[in-house]
């Protein structure tokens, strides 16, 4: 009974402590974000208040209050997955059309916003396999790509929205996974008494 | 349908006609063709986007010149109109136009006419360049597109704004520019005189009214390649390496822009960049190479051309290996091509040890180690290898990689160690640590040994490595003085034990005295001393220093000086500024150092640190002593070169005089009227002054200091007697004792009731009294000297068997003690031989104890001057006495000394009185008191009955009366009768 109520109570601990850690980690990813859109401001010689259209880049709905929480995480993982796939996209297209100079404090921060957002997906992904088991298929970019023919310029405005994009869904990781733990004790109270009921049926 | 009807209509009568219509055509014609150029036909254009260049080709007749017109076809504003010569080519005439503006920008409209002179053709139709804002484009574009530039060249940029959107403005980078219209949808700007773009080029935008970014382009600025200094090498003795200098930044970066390189033709991968050199590597040596540098705005070309041996540079040595030893090592390492075993080298090999680096040159062929010389013991040293080809040497190649080796232990050398004595036995053994460089190793610990050649006589000690000195002390150890001890110390590391520093301990070193002592003056960052030679210092001199001012555990440092060096700059970063140094210098020799000179110096002198202590003021009448004492030796910081004494006026100070004498210590201020004064005595050295020492007097009058002493005077004067008084009166037993002893009574041999006959007395001739003393008397009676009745008998003139006190010069008084204690009988000597038998019997029977006051020495001189004279036994009965004078009678007095100038001679002995007065105070010899008559001395009553005639034996009382003293006309005897009384009475006071 003990070690019953210590295993459910050390898995559910554990749920907490890695979406707490998933948390703290989509809030560095943020923070870092927003240094690197003010770098690549900085570089381009960009106000801060310029617009670049509307639209998203990932397609992935944001998860709404309507979803459970497993297909939240579904959706919170398969769009830091795209961002994942755009960034580095982007900052290889960055290095190819733009690159070549003395590498410096953007490029830095571009590669810890890469490792950071690993790092993010790799927490997610162990919420998601908590969650039910389910992988995540790595998404298919080619239709997120960017056209080769573009100008340098839209090149350019294109791995901005890509930074936002990445900034966009950190935020929401942070929200998402900070109100995950209250959640999944719901949720896991709700499972409790609907086995309790059923056990009660049988009898 | 002419046609038709030309083919429909056909007749023989028509034929004429129709020949003759076309002949007159073409003569029209022809005659059109000298009067008006033909109109060009089949304009066709052919823009090229990228360099905005525009290729206008028509059919023309013979013309050659053109009227050319180019019009934006919207607004149809003219952007070119003028006058063109066109050649002809492939039978079409060939015009290029280059645009100021991106031909994406609008619309153009392009007519020509042919020129001949001033006649013209027609205008040829219109033929359009269709820009990108035609309506059925509707999005928004920028043109150009990721154009690239030469820096400083003006620049168009056009913004096509999206169907349903209003154009708001065009930035430049950051800046916003004065856009114009070009169409109803396209607006230009331009950029003069380019600056070079940044990493990522300039970026040029347009935004819409929203401020919201409807388009925009990337623009590089940059430069053209200019590379230089290529230089091909071969490092394997086969292949090239070359390299050379990439030259300014471009600015233009990406895989499109940046600046692609071929050597001979070759696609050159760049091996690597570094500080703008840029390395290319070919698999052969091909002698000649050509370098071809290309990016968009340009191309440059480089040569160079070189035999493989003058240009080989040889690779970094590898895997260095080091065999180390004490004092050299050797260092190895290996090549990575087999080549290099016959190739000529020069290699230098960088040594780094305490921070310092140091380069060594060695050669040889395929040189593969060096032997470095000169190393010092247990030291890191770091090493590294490059070399380059002896023959035609070019360049140095590579470094190695640094290694790093220790080397070995090896015993510290000799420590330098000196005594310093602080007492005539005991001192300290000093030694210096040994540095790195001195120590060979970590020195593991010192060992002294303290030992006497001529007693063999050894004691060691084991130090620490932390210890630097050992006190020792001689005063009671197994040495003895007289004998050379030599103190000797070695130090340990892990290799072993250093050779002994030995200095012979200069004992009694105290007893020397010191020699003069000399100045040091601190110049050029040191004391230089100099001195004579001395022929005993075989080894050399020794210069010891330290605080002068140190009185215990000082801090002593010493230099050794060669021997033939007399003179020394001393320097050391401990000196001080404000701290007088002692220098002392000693000879070496065998024997104990030598004490030779002493010196004293200040690094600096500074203003004393405190004033002269315990100022002090003394009036003197009108003047004013000031006197004070020596500022300690700390606290002068300098020569003391006098004081200045200031007298204070309120809060200046006035100089009254300087006293250049350092070793003063008063000055006295003369002739200053009554008043209050302050005076400031400040000493001062070289520095200046300290902050001085005040004090302040009020002068008196003189009077007032007068009667102040002599008030000082009495009163000191009455305190003195009162304490006087009162020892006396404390020790009034022992006073009466020594000065006023009890009279012993006379000791009567024989039996004095049997009736007797005449007692023959027998004067002496000196009138001398037999006395006996109490036994305490003896050793406080010094004066009085003894005579031994024997001899007194001989010469026959002893009266008594009793001490006489002969040279007393203090006067006696006699009391006569009666030993017998049978009653006394009164006795009464009626002649001169009963008298001098009752002398005789009295000689051995009666004592008489003197007492001596200072007023009767002299009386008892004279009676002795008197007795001196020869006493002649008295014949007479004694029925009444006169004071005899010049003699002692006890039993009889002449009545007048001046009447009877002759030798006294005992005139009677007197009955005695019962106590008559019964105040005698003492008893008073015969000649203590002088009687002018026996009138003066029947007027004197009691006292005359009294006078030479004991009362009474038995009587401890004086017998004779303390008045008669005081009665007593003669000077002499009164000269002691005050004190003598009051001695009396107080003695008697307290006898019981």
């Amino acid at each position: 009974m003990a070690d019953r109520r210590t295993r459910g109570m050390t898995g559910s601990g554990q749920n907490r402590t890695t979406a707490a850690r998933a948390a703290a980690i989509a809030e560095q990813l943020h923070y870092e974000c927003t240094i690197l859109l003010e770098l690549f401001r900085k570089r381009e010689s960009l106000f801060s208040d310029f617009a670049v259209g509307d639209g998203r880049l990932v397609s992935v709905p944001s998860p709404s209050s309507q979803l459970d929480t497993k297909d939240k995480l579904w959706c919170l993982h398969s769009a830091l997955l795209q961002c994942r796939g755009l960034l580095e996209r982007a900052m290889s297209r960055e290095e190819e059309e733009l690159g070549g100079g003395e590498k410096g404090e953007y490029e830095s921060q571009g590669k810890l916003v890469r490792e950071r957002l690993s790092l993010l997906l790799g927490c997610t992904g162990e919420l998601l396999k908590a969650a039910d088991g389910s992988v995540v298929l790595t998404p298919n970019l080619d239709s997120l790509e960017i056209d080769r023919s573009t100008s340098l310029f839209e090149l350019k405005l294109w791995i901005y929205r890509v930074f936002k994009e990445v900034d966009y869904w950190s935020q929401t990781a942070i929200t998402m996974l900070q109100a995950l733990p209250a959640v999944t004790a719901k949720e896991v109270g709700r499972t409790a008494a609907g086995s309790r009921r059923r056990r009660s049926l049988r009898r | 349908m002419p046609c038709q009807s030309f083919t429909s209509c056909p007749s023989l009568n028509a034929r004429p006609l129709r020949f003759l219509f076309v002949l007159l055509a073409l003569s029209v014609i022809h005659t059109h063709g000298k009067d008006a150029p033909v109109v060009p036909q089949q304009v066709n254009l052919s823009p090229n986007m990228k360099t905005q260049q525009l290729s206008i080709s028509w059919l023309s007749g013979a013309a050659t010149t053109f009227d050319l017109w180019i019009q934006r076809t919207e607004l149809s504003e003219t952007i070119f109109d003028d006058t063109v010569t066109a050649d002809q080519v492939n039978g079409r005439y060939q015009w290029n136009w280059t645009s100021a503006e991106p031909l994406e920008c609008t619309s153009l409209s392009v007519q020509l006419r042919s020129r001949d002179g001033q006649t013209t053709s027609e205008w040829s139709e219109t033929q359009i360049l269709q820009g990108m804002d035609f309506p059925s484009n509707k999005g928004s574009y920028m043109y150009p597109v990721d154009s690239v530039v030469n820096v400083g060249t003006n620049t168009t940029f056009c913004c096509i704004v999206g169907e349903r959107r209003l154009f708001g403005s065009i930035y430049y980078k950051v800046v916003l520019m004065n856009a114009t219209r070009l169409s109803r949808r396209s607006y230009a700007i331009t950029r003069v005189n380019q600056e070079p773009s940044g990493m990522t080029g300039t970026n040029v935008f347009c935004n819409d009214y929203q401020n919201t970014i409807l388009t925009g382009v990337v623009v590089f600025v940059g430069y053209p390649p200019l590379p230089s200094n290529l230089v091909c090498e071969t490092h394997d003795l086969k292949s090239a390496v070359c390299r050379w200098n990439a030259g300014r930044d471009t600015h233009l970066n990406g895989n499109q822009r940046r600046t692609n390189y071929t050597l001979n033709g070759r696609k050159c991968e760049v091996a690597s960049q570094s500080l703008n050199w840029t390395v290319c590597s070919l698999d052969q040596w091909d002698g000649n190479w050509t370098l071809v540098a290309k990016n968009p705005l340009g191309t440059y070309s480089l040569t160079d051309s070189a035999e493989l041996r003058h240009r080989v540079r040889p690779v970094a040595p590898i895997s260095l290996v080091s065999i180390s030893h004490a004092w050299n090592a050797t260092v190895l390492w290996q090549w990575m091509y087999k080549s290099y075993d016959s190739l000529a080298l020069i290699c230098q090999v960088e040594l780094t040890a305490y921070g310092q680096t140091t380069n060594r040159t060695f050669l040889g062929v395929g040189l593969h180690s060096a032997v470095l010389l000169g190393l010092h013991p247990d030291e890191v040293y770091s090493v590294r290898v490059c070399c380059g080809a002896q023959q035609n040497f070019g360049k140095w190649g590579n470094w190695s990689e640094a290694h790093t080796f220790r080397t070995r232990m090896d015993i510290p050398e000799t420590l330098d160690m000196w005594v310093w004595m602080d007492g005539e036995d005991t001192g300290r053994v000093m030694w210096k640590p040994l540095t790195r460089k001195q120590s060979h190793g970590l020195i593991t610990g010192y060992e002294v040994t303290l030992w006497s050649p001529e007693k063999n006589i050894q004691h060691n000690k084991i130090l620490p490595p932390s210890n630097f000195t050992l006190p020792f002390n001689f005063s009671q150890d197994d040495y003895t003085s007289g004998v050379k001890i030599i103190a000797s110390i070695t130090a340990r590391n892990g290799a072993g034990v250093s050779l002994p520093a030995s200095v012979v301990i200069p004992l009694h070193m105290a007893n020397i005295e010191p020699p003069f002592v000399s100045r040091a003056v601190f110049l050029d960052g040191g004391f230089p001393l100099s001195w004579q030679s001395n022929t005993n210092a075989s080894c050399g001199y020794v210069v010891e220093w330290r605080d002068a001012s140190c009185l215990q555990d000082c801090s002593v440092d010493w230099t050794k000086v060669p021997a033939e060096n007399t003179t020394i700059s001393l320097r050391s970063g401990n000196f001080e500024q404000g701290v007088r140094y002692t220098f002392t210098l000693y000879s070496c020799s065998s024997k104990a150092p030598e004490l030779m000179h002493h010196w004293q110096g200040y690094m600096q002198e500074m203003v004393p640190s405190r004033s002269v202590p315990h100022l002090s003021t003394n009036q003197q009448d009108s003047d004013i002593q000031l006197s004070w004492d020596e500022i300690p030796l700390v606290n002068r910081r300098g020569f003391l070169l006098g004081y200045n004494i200031y007298r204070n006026n309120g809060s200046q100070l006035t100089l009254l005089a300087n006293v250049s004498d350092p070793g003063s210590r008063s000055y006295t201020v003369r002739g200053l009227p009554l008043d209050s004064y302050k005076f400031t005595v400040k000493a001062y050295n070289s520095a200046g002054e300290d902050t001085g020492t005040t004090a302040s007097i009020t002068l008196k009058s003189v009077t007032d200091w007068l009667i102040l002493e002599i008030l000082a005077s009495l009163g000191t004067m009455t305190c003195f007697l009162v304490f006087v008084t009162f020892i006396c009166y404390k020790k009034r037993n022992w006073v009466k004792k020594a000065f006023y002893p009890d009279i012993p009574e006379p000791k009567l041999a024989g039996d004095w009731s049997r009736p007797q006959g005449t007692m023959d007395v027998k004067p002496s001739p000196h009138s001398m009294v037999r006395i006996v003393e109490e036994p305490e008397w003896d050793s406080s009676k010094e004066a009085l000297v003894a005579i031994p009745e024997e001899e007194e008998d001989e010469e026959g003139q002893g009266i008594g068997d009793g001490p006489v006190d002969a040279d007393e010069p203090m006067s006696l008084r006699y009391y006569n003690q009666v030993i017998d204690d049978r009653p006394i009988r009164p006795r009464f000597p009626d002649s001169s031989a009963s008298s001098a038998s009752s002398l005789d019997s009295a000689r051995t029977d009666v004592t008489y104890t003197g007492i001596q006051t200072s007023g009767s020495s002299l009386t008892f001189q004279l009676q002795t001057q008197g007795s001196s004279g020869g006493q002649q036994p008295q014949t007479e009965p004694p029925v009444s006495f006169a004071g005899g004078e010049g003699s002692y009678r006890p039993q009889m007095q002449h009545g007048n000394v001046g009447h009877s100038p002759g030798p006294a001679q005992p005139q009677c002995f007197q009955e005695p009185q019962s106590t008559t007065g019964g105040s005698f105070s003492c008893y008073q010899p015969q000649c203590s008191w002088n009687l002018d008559s026996p009138v003066e001395a029947g007027g004197s009553g009691g006292r005359a009955l009294s006078l030479g005639s004991p009362t009474s034996i038995a009587s401890t009382q004086f017998l004779l009366p303390e008045g008669g003293t005081e009665d007593s006309g003669d000077g002499k005897g009164h000269g002691s009768s005050s004190a003598t009384s009051w001695f009396h009475n107080l003695l008697t006071s307290t006898k019981p």
